[in-house]
């Protein structure tokens, strides 16, 4: 052997350990990335289908490409050969040609297929099952906090409550003064654009309670990363009596509203304490203790402080003022 | 002073412009000019390397604190600027001015002027985009691709001076394309028919059309996202044209970009392969052909950017099958690479070994298009760092080593000096093994759900340990970039390079290393795709006779 080729057959083999090891750490510790989260709702399970399915072909053909090229570059090394000596002078083959147009075609159809085959199960989201009929709620993505609206007037930011087993729609977008966010739970299926302007809809049947977690997926400013959320899937009766109970928390001013809306809307740029982060320290200001200070600096935003609160409601509004009084206010 | 034009006899230089510095300031040379760009561009793969490397550090591990929030996302925004309009797009365009002449046996580009033009208009775009960091309130901050209404509205005068940098940059390109295709039209040697010419000319002749296509819808794009910001229009606004409508325009443009970046890197595999391979291109009509199906194909996909933007699943449906169609011809080129090796003399110096290394990450890259181009699937692997790894096989795996390929095999060409081997070697295995312990772990990373430009993480476990191996990954990368580096000042006092150090086949070859500034002497009649091939076995017969 030539030290050149060598060399190259230790680096093969290095490069190869490392790629085992690569493998062998997730391997460890169940599916570790080889394929998407673990699924919990049929849709989600469809696109992983989808991409093991995909993953079978690029497997095979993954195999062929390096294993001829690693093949050919030991096979046919120059060894004692003269340096200008020719090669084989060959200039093609039509009848290689067609073989390899065509069988990437068949692939391809066979992978286009699949897809077509799964796509109602992973897009179409049942009007009703034996759970319940549709639970229709709305999703906006504000700079930088969700916030969620079911049909009895419920609102939540950050964390989602739904019911095992009942088809959910989301109703996803982002108001008008505000910039594009994602969606994604990747336990429950694929991402959707919050976009201002557009109404965008997806759905999740999920499959067993638990906590799924995800984030925004589309850059939307300083603290993207900060734009975390999940999803609570509760048992039925658990999740309609939170719901009930949540309803007449928020008319009678006794949920947790306020606090809500500071940890999702106000913490993630001004410190959980107000102590300050990417935005000033508040915890001391005199806004937080004037409702309609409060009200104008929501509605309007600040410097580089964006209009977070615009939109909200009065029930909305005299929440985190009820709750910043509480905490920040004299004695707090 | 200009030089008279008009004057019949040779032109005299001015005194000063024959200084050392002075003469390269005011050049025309086409090879001069393609150094210039080459060594810009060099420089810009520095500073857009350095951000890569802030922003691996910064992920290193969970919540780490390297950078300012801000200051993240304008390294993020201004890495990927760089490194696509400063470094890949120009450097290709260096590797056109230099070699296109050459290889078609002119005497130099068409309008070597506009030329110098481009150039100057290309250093002046980075200038503008490098300086925007002391602009007020940073640089740009809503990452390369820009969308409103981020974009729209994030403060300062960044995002102004990153469209104005484009603005720049388009018509550098512009310039420079339509310089490209009327000389590969008109000045082509006698016999150099269009089954002849190099496959890197093809591949420049496909880049040059791409340009000219959709280089304006760039500039339609970012001049109404300028409009949007400055003059109060409402192109991108919700209640008019809407954010959608500027990911229509920007990805129009963005995907042909790609194989704007990619197609002279696979011309450039096209030469190196069978001068290192003893052999003449498998399939050369079927290579070339396929360049220009992937150049017009690339115009047809541009939504598979936009799979989770909500369009109708009859559009989502098109964009599927017309991505997955581009497979069709880039594996008929993989496969007649491979083919090209089959039976060969392979010796592997170094550009042939950043040509193998080239065919074996962009098949990786190209295989992970598929999840992306199948649009459920690409729901779940969008904007993660599944995409992050993805373009990176693509865009490092596969233009970046065929670059630093493209520059071992013709830098004897370019100064008359060979890079040194050794140091080569060891820069391509430090690249090569670095490359796939940063990228590949991010698929991983992609899947397990981290999506892209986020400024920290706060998971530990597995997240951690793959950040941890990629940040690893890049300094091993780093340091191959200074193998490389130390290569090239070596060569300075290199060896030194014959006409045709590597026995290779088109017309560059026939004249001295480096070439003088008319190029030829004279160019022999050209019968095949391989004239000096054909000239050297000529030569052999003869001597046998």
């Amino acid at each position: 052997m030539t030290p050149p080729v060598r060399k190259l057959l230790i680096a093969v083999a290095a490069s190869l350990l490392i790629t085992g090891a690569l493998l062998a750490a997730p391997a460890l510790a169940g599916d570790g990335g080889l394929s998407p989260v673990t699924p919990d709702a049929p849709g989600a399970k469809g696109i992983t289908d989808t991409y093991w399915f995909i993953t079978g072909f690029v497997g095979v053909v993954f195999l062929v490409v390096e294993g001829l090229l690693v093949a050919f570059v030991v096979r046919y090394r120059r060894k004692n050969r003269a340096r200008d000596a020719d090669g084989l002078q060959i200039h093609g083959s039509s009848r290689l040609e067609t073989i390899w147009s065509v069988a990437p075609v068949l692939i391809l159809v066979a992978i286009v297929t699949f897809v077509f085959v799964k796509l109602p199960g992973i897009k179409n989201t049942p009007v009703a099952n034996a759970a319940g009929a549709r639970l229709n709620i709305a999703v906006t993505g504000h700079q930088f906090y969700w916030e969620f609206t079911y049909p009895n007037g419920v609102i939540a930011i950050d964390r989602l409550r739904v019911p095992v087993g009942q088809p959910v729609r989301l109703t996803v977008t982002s108001p008008d003064w505000d910039v594009i966010h994602s969606w994604w739970i990747p336990a429950l299926g694929g991402k959707i654009d919050a976009i201002p302007g557009r109404l965008n809809h997806t759905g999740f049947v999920a499959d067993t309670p638990g906590i799924y977690v995800g984030r925004c997926a589309e850059l939307c400013g300083v603290q993207h990363a900060a734009m975390l959320d999940s999803v609570q899937v509760m048992p039925k009766a658990e999740f309609d009596a939170w719901l009930a109970t949540r309803a007449a928390q928020q008319t009678a001013g006794t949920s947790s509203l306020g606090q809500d809306e500071w940890v999702g809307a106000c913490s993630k740029c001004h410190g959980l304490a107000g102590q300050g982060l990417v935005g000033p320290s508040i915890a001391s200001s005199q806004t937080l203790q004037s409702t309609s200070q409060l009200d104008v600096l929501l509605q309007n935003g600040k410097n580089l402080m964006p209009p977070v609160g615009r939109g909200w409601s009065a029930q909305q509004l005299s929440a985190l003022s009820a709750y910043l009084k509480k905490r920040f206010g004299s004695g707090g | 002073m200009a030089v008279n034009v008009e004057t019949p006899v040779a032109p005299t230089t001015p005194g000063w412009q024959r200084g050392k510095v002075a003469s390269w300031l005011v050049t025309v040379d086409h090879k001069r000019i393609g150094i210039l760009y080459i060594a810009t561009a060099a420089f810009f793969f520095g500073a857009g390397g350095v951000m890569a490397l802030l922003i691996r550090a910064q992920l290193a591990q969970p919540d780490l604190h390297v950078v300012t929030r801000d200051a993240y996302n304008q390294i993020v925004t201004i890495h990927g600027t760089t490194m696509i309009f400063l470094f890949v797009v120009p450097i290709l365009t260096g590797f056109a001015n230099f070699l296109v002449p050459l290889m078609i046996g002119a005497p130099d580009m068409a309008f070597p002027r506009l030329n110098a033009l481009s150039y100057w208009l290309y250093a002046l775009a980075g200038v503008v985009l490098m300086l925007s960091f002391f602009a007020k309130g940073g640089s740009a901050r809503a990452g390369w691709t820009s969308y409103p209404p981020l974009s729209v509205q994030s403060p300062g005068h960044g995002q102004d001076l990153w469209i104005l940098s484009l603005h720049i940059l388009t018509l550098s390109s512009l310039a420079g394309a339509i310089n490209l295709l009327v000389t590969i039209h008109n000045m082509r040697a006698p016999g150099l028919t269009w089954t002849r010419i190099p496959l890197f000319v093809w591949s420049i002749e496909v880049f040059s059309w791409l340009l000219v296509a959709v280089l304006p819808t760039l500039s339609a794009g970012v001049t109404m996202l300028l409009l949007d910001r400055q003059a109060g229009t409402h192109f991108f606004s919700p209640s008019h044209g809407g954010p959608i409508l500027y990911q229509h325009a920007f990805w129009f443009f963005g995907h042909p970009e790609v194989y704007i970046m990619v197609l002279p890197a696979m011309g450039i595999i096209s030469e190196i392969l069978p001068v290192f391979a003893r052999k003449p291109i498998f399939g050369y009509k079927a290579v070339a052909y396929s360049t220009v199906a992937i150049g017009f194909f690339s115009m047809l996909v541009w939504a598979h950017h936009m799979f989770t933007v909500g369009l109708p699943t009859y559009l989502n449906s098109f964009f599927m099958l017309s991505s997955m169609v581009i497979a069709v011809p880039t594996g008929v080129k993989i496969f007649n690479w491979l083919a090209t090796l089959w039976r060969g003399n392979l010796s592997f110096d170094t550009p042939m070994l950043f040509s193998l290394g080239f065919l074996s990450l962009f098949t990786i890259g190209g295989l992970s298009g598929i999840y992306l181009a199948a649009f459920p699937v690409d729901t779940q692997v969008h904007d993660s760092y599944f995409v992050v790894a993805h373009f990176h096989y693509v865009l490092f795996g596969g233009s970046v080593f065929a670059i630093l390929g493209g520059l071992c095999y013709w830098w004897p060409k370019m100064f008359g000096r060979m890079l040194d081997e050794r140091l080569g070697k060891a820069s391509f295995w430090l690249l090569f093994v670095g490359f796939n312990v940063t990228f590949f772990p991010q698929h991983l990373l992609g899947n397990l759900g981290m999506v892209r430009r986020i400024y920290t993480y706060h998971e530990h476990g597995l997240w951690a340990d793959y950040n941890l191996i990629s940040t690893i990954g890049s300094g091993v990368m780093a340091l191959g970039v200074l193998f490389y580096l130390a290569a090239v000042v070596k060569s300075i006092n290199g060896r030194r390079a014959g006409n045709d150090p590597w026995l290779a086949n088109t017309l560059e070859w026939y004249t001295t290393s480096p070439p003088p500034p008319h190029n030829f002497d004279s160019v022999p009649y050209v019968t095949s795709a391989r004239p000096l091939y054909d000239l050297r076995r000529a030569l052999k017969e003869r001597n046998a006779l």
